[in-house]
């Protein structure tokens, strides 16, 4: 990867971890995890663990359905 | 050779306005451009067959993830 296109992934990456911690709104806090994880994949593929790759993008969506059920609870 | 900047170019623009935009709901289209981006670039990058279903599997997740948080906020704004 060439290191333009790293520095786009890992600002993609920065600007999902600073906004999850600075948004208050707690969907907004989940959609700025959505980004983070986003952010993150192309370097795990660029490296070449492709099987890691299918793993996160299949469990990082389940953990926030399961925190999607807290944030519910807590906001009725 | 052109197209992985240009798809980085397409994912950067789309995080950095749902990061500033205010409205929670209009953040959601946002974050869906970014996911269809980062799905192309998986595939762009790595000439491998294991890619293709590395790009599906994110492309299904992230896809679920967004309209699970987007289902939530319309059922939590109804009530």
């Amino acid at each position: 990867m060439i290191p333009a296109l790293e520095i786009m992934f890992g600002f993609i990456a920065l600007v999902g971890g600073v906004s999850a911690a600075l948004i208050l709104d707690y969907y907004g806090k989940l959609i700025s995890l959505g980004i983070l994880v986003a952010g993150v994949i192309p370097f795990i593929v660029d490296r070449g663990y492709l099987d890691v790759a299918i793993t996160v993008s299949l469990i990082a969506p389940i953990a926030t359905i399961f925190v999607l059920r807290v944030v519910r609870r807590a906001d009725a | 050779m052109i197209a992985l900047p240009l798809v980085a170019v397409v994912a950067v623009v789309a995080a950095l306005r749902a990061t500033f935009e205010r409205n929670t709901a209009r953040k959601l289209p946002y974050v869906n451009v970014l996911n269809f981006a980062i799905a192309a670039s998986i595939v762009l990058l790595r000439d491998h067959p294991l890619s293709l279903v590395a790009a599906a599997a994110y492309f299904v997740g992230s896809t679920l993830e967004a309209n699970a948080i987007a289902s939530t906020y319309a059922g939590a704004r109804n009530q």
